[in-house]
C-alpha cells in the first residue's frame, strides 16, 4: 500500500450518486497532466454508509436527487470532517431551487454545520492555478437550471480548513466527459480540479 | 655476630621496656575518653542541635536507608569540617532526578530517575502524587504537562526535590515532502497541537505549495524539520548544518534515503514491510506497513520494533537529534483507526517533534534541576564505614603488664638454657 491519491465517489443510498461517472477519469487525467501528485489511475466508490470511506479524505458527492443520509452515513460524516477530510458537493442541477440543494444543504447543516460563502480570495483559488473566484460553467452561462451565475461557493470550515465545498455552479455536467475531449478545448475548464486536489492535500 | 637465640632475648627485653615506658606515659598523659554518638536518617534532622554542642572527641555515625536531605548533609559536612569524625553507613538507593522542560507548544517537564531495579518511584509535586513506577531496568521516564511549584520524587523511602525548569517556548517546525495525504496530515496534527507549522510542499515540477514565512533554515528559526519524502534533498547541506547546530531532524518513510540526508539517518531504508491488515481490520500505526530501518548505525539507538524489524531509531549528529521513523502513512491511523485515533495521531506526532526539537538555551534556573543525593553523600561524607568503637579513654594496664611479665620470662628461660644468670 502505498500514498497515493485516490479520487473517490461518495456513495448515498437516497439518490442518483453515480450520475457523473465519466467525472473520474476525467479529473484524475487532469492530475496527472499538471501535476507530479501520486495519484491512482482509477477511481474509486466509497460507500458513506461503510467506515471505509474514512480512508479516503477527499470524497466527491453529486446527484439530482433528494440526499437524505441515514444514521450510518451521517456518524461516518461527521467522523470523516472531524479527522480532516474534505467532503466537495457539487450540485447536478445547478438550481438552487431544486431538490438536490435544498436537501443537500440541510443534510450538511444537520451533521455538520450550516454552510456560509466563501470568499473569492480563498487560498483555494490560488492553490495552483491562480482564479478570482469559482470559474464559471457552460451551464451557468446557457441559462440552465436556475439561470444564475454563482458567485461564490458555499462552505463549512474548520480550524481554519474548507471541510464541506459546496458548489452551486453544475461542475458536475462540466467536467463529465471523457479525457481525450479536452484537445477540443482551448482552455481546460478542469483546471479548477486540480486547485481542489492541490488545496486538499496541503491546506 | 649474634646468634638467633641472643637477638630473641634482646628483642624481649626492649620490648617489655617499651611497654614499661608506655605504661608509665600513658599514666601521666591519659587518652582522652572516645564517645559515638548514633542516630538513623529520621532521627538525623533532630538530633542534629544536640550534636552541634557535642565536644568535638565524640564520633558521630548516621545509620542511612534513605540520603539525608541536602540540610542535613550540609550540617554533617559543617560538624564534619568543625573537628568531628563524622561516618555514616547503610545502603540508601542510588537515585538521580534530572528535570527538563518539554519543547513543545504546551509546555511540561519531563523527569527523569536513575534508580536502582525494582524500585518504586513516584513522582509529583507540592500538591501531590502525579505519577508512579515500577523499575524494570536503570530507572524511569515521566512527562508532566502541569505541575505546581518543585517536583517531588520518592525512591523507595527516600525523597528527592528538584525545582520545576523554565518553560522553552519552541520554535516553529518545517514540514517539507511532496503534496499527499501523510504531509498535509502530519502538518495539520502539528499545528492543531499548537506548533507553528511552516510547509513546503512539492506539487509539480519547481512548484511548491508553501504556507507561512519561509526564513532561513537554522535554529533562529525552527526547532525542527519533518522530511516526509525525498523531497528533503532539494534543502541541500542545510539540513547538515542545521541539525549539527542543533536543530532536530525527523526523517519519516524512506526520506532517509535521500542523498543530502542519508549520512546524517540512524540506518539505511530497507524494503518496505507489508501491511499485515485485513480489509475490514480497524487501521493503527504502522499496521499498513512501513520502511524498516536497516544496517542502524553503532551510535545509532533502536526505539521501536515491529515485526522484528526496527520501526524508529535515533542518533545524534553534533548538537542536534535526528530521529529515523519509517512509517510513512501514519494519516491512515488517523482517518481511519478506532476512536481516538485523531487525538492518538496529533500528540504522537508532537511528541515525535518534541524529541528532537532545537532547545534553546535560557538563563539557568536559579533553583537546581537535578539532584543526586547519594553521590552528595559520598562528596561530603565518603564512602560508607562502619560504626567507630566506642572507647573509655583508659587502658587496662593488666594487659601490657602480663606481656611484660611474658617477654621477661622469656627472655630468662632462654638465658638460662644456655647457662647464663
Amino acid at each position: 500500500m502505498t500514498t497515493e491519491f485516490v479520487f473517490a465517489t461518495a456513495q448515498y443510498d437516497s439518490g442518483d450518486w453515480d450520475s457523473a461517472p465519466l467525472l473520474p477519469a476525467n479529473i484524475i487525467d487532469t492530475i496527472a497532466r499538471y501535476t507530479e501528485i501520486n495519484v491512482a489511475p482509477t477511481g474509486v466508490i466509497a460507500p458513506l454508509s461503510d467506515a471505509r470511506m474514512l480512508r479516503y479524505p477527499f470524497l466527491y458527492l453529486t446527484g439530482h436527487l433528494p440526499v437524505r443520509f441515514s444514521d450510518a452515513e451521517r456518524r461516518n460524516v461527521r467522523r470523516f470532517v472531524e479527522r480532516g477530510g474534505l467532503l466537495f458537493i457539487d450540485d447536478h442541477n445547478h438550481d438552487i431551487d431544486g431538490v438536490f440543494h435544498k436537501t443537500a444543504t440541510e443534510e450538511i447543516a444537520r451533521t455538520v454545520a450550516p454552510l456560509t460563502e466563501l470568499p473569492n480570495d480563498h487560498a483555494l483559488y490560488s492553490s495552483f492555478f491562480k482564479f478570482d473566484g469559482p470559474p464559471t460553467t457552460s451551464h451557468e452561462l446557457n441559462g440552465w437550471g436556475d439561470n444564475l451565475v454563482h458567485k461564490h461557493l458555499l462552505a463549512v470550515q474548520r480550524r481554519g480548513r474548507i471541510a464541506v465545498l459546496f458548489s452551486s455552479k453544475d461542475y458536475s455536467s462540466e467536467w463529465n466527459y471523457h479525457p481525450d475531449s479536452k484537445r477540443f478545448l482551448s482552455v481546460d475548464n478542469t483546471r479548477f480540479a486540480v486547485n481542489l486536489v492541490v488545496y486538499a492535500l496541503t491546506a | 655476630m649474634r646468634s638467633l637465640r641472643r637477638r630473641l632475648e634482646l628483642g624481649c627485653r626492649i620490648g617489655a621496656f617499651a611497654l614499661l615506658g608506655w605504661l608509665i606515659g600513658t599514666s601521666i598523659f591519659r587518652a582522652p575518653r572516645r564517645a559515638v554518638e548514633r542516630a538513623s536518617d529520621r532521627e538525623l534532622l533532630a538530633r542534629l542541635p544536640s550534636w552541634t554542642r557535642t565536644p568535638s572527641s565524640v564520633a558521630l555515625h548516621g545509620t542511612l536507608d534513605a540520603a539525608p536531605t541536602p540540610v542535613v548533609l550540609a550540617w554533617l559536612s559543617a560538624l564534619r569540617h568543625a573537628g568531628h569524625g563524622v561516618t555514616w553507613s547503610g545502603s540508601p538507593p542510588a537515585a538521580v532526578v534530572v528535570a527538563e522542560p518539554v519543547t513543545a507548544p504546551g509546555g511540561g517537564v519531563r523527569v527523569n530517575v536513575a534508580a536502582p531495579a525494582n524500585s518504586r518511584v513516584t513522582v509529583g509535586d507540592v500538591a501531590g502524587t502525579i505519577d508512579s513506577a515500577h523499575v524494570a531496568g536503570l530507572g524511569a521516564s515521566f512527562t508532566l504537562p502541569l505541575t505546581v511549584d518543585s517536583l517531588i520524587v520518592r525512591v523507595n523511602q527516600q525523597r528527592q526535590a528538584v525545582a520545576r525548569p523554565n518553560d522553552v517556548p519552541p520554535r516553529a517546525v518545517l514540514v517539507v515532502g511532496d503534496a499527499g495525504w501523510e504531509a498535509k496530515f502530519v502538518a495539520g496534527a502539528l499545528e492543531e497541537r499548537g506548533w507553528k507549522v511552516v510547509t513546503r510542499f512539492a506539487v509539480a515540477p519547481n512548484v511548491d505549495v508553501r504556507a507561512g514565512e519561509q526564513p532561513a533554515i537554522d535554529t533562529a528559526h525552527f526547532a525542527a524539520i519533518v522530511a516526509i519524502d525525498s523531497t528533503v534533498a532539494a534543502l541541500g547541506p542545510a539540513v547538515q548544518r542545521f541539525v549539527e547546530q542543533g536543530g532536530g531532524l525527523v526523517l519519516a518513510g524512506a526520506s532517509a534515503g535521500a542523498r543530502s540526508v542519508s549520512p546524517l539517518a540512524a540506518g539505511a531504508v530497507g524494503a518496505r514491510v507489508r501491511r499485515n491488515v485485513a480489509a475490514n481490520d480497524t487501521i493503527g500505526l504502522g499496521s499498513t506497513g512501513f520502511y524498516p530501518v536497516t544496517s542502524v548505525r553503532e551510535d545509532a539507538v533502536a526505539l521501536e520494533r515491529r515485526a522484528s524489524a526496527v520501526a524508529i531509531a535515533a542518533r545524534r549528529v553534533g548538537a542536534g537529534r535526528v530521529l529515523q521513523v519509517g512509517y510513512d502513512d501514519s494519516w491512515r491511523w488517523r482517518m481511519a483507526g478506532a476512536s481516538g485515533s485523531e487525538a492518538a495521531h496529533r500528540d504522537w506526532w508532537s511528541r515525535v517533534v518534541s524529541s528532537v526539537a532545537f532547545t534553546p538555551a535560557l538563563p539557568a534556573n536559579e533553583e537546581k534541576t537535578f539532584d543526586a543525593p547519594v553521590a552528595a553523600l559520598f562528596g561530603h561524607l565518603g564512602p560508607p564505614r562502619p560504626a567507630p568503637v566506642a572507647s573509655s579513654g583508659n587502658v587496662d594496664p593488666r594487659i601490657p603488664l602480663a606481656i611484660i611479665l611474658l617477654l621477661l620470662l622469656v627472655e630468662w628461660t632462654s638465658r638460662r638454657l644456655r647457662g647464663l644468670r
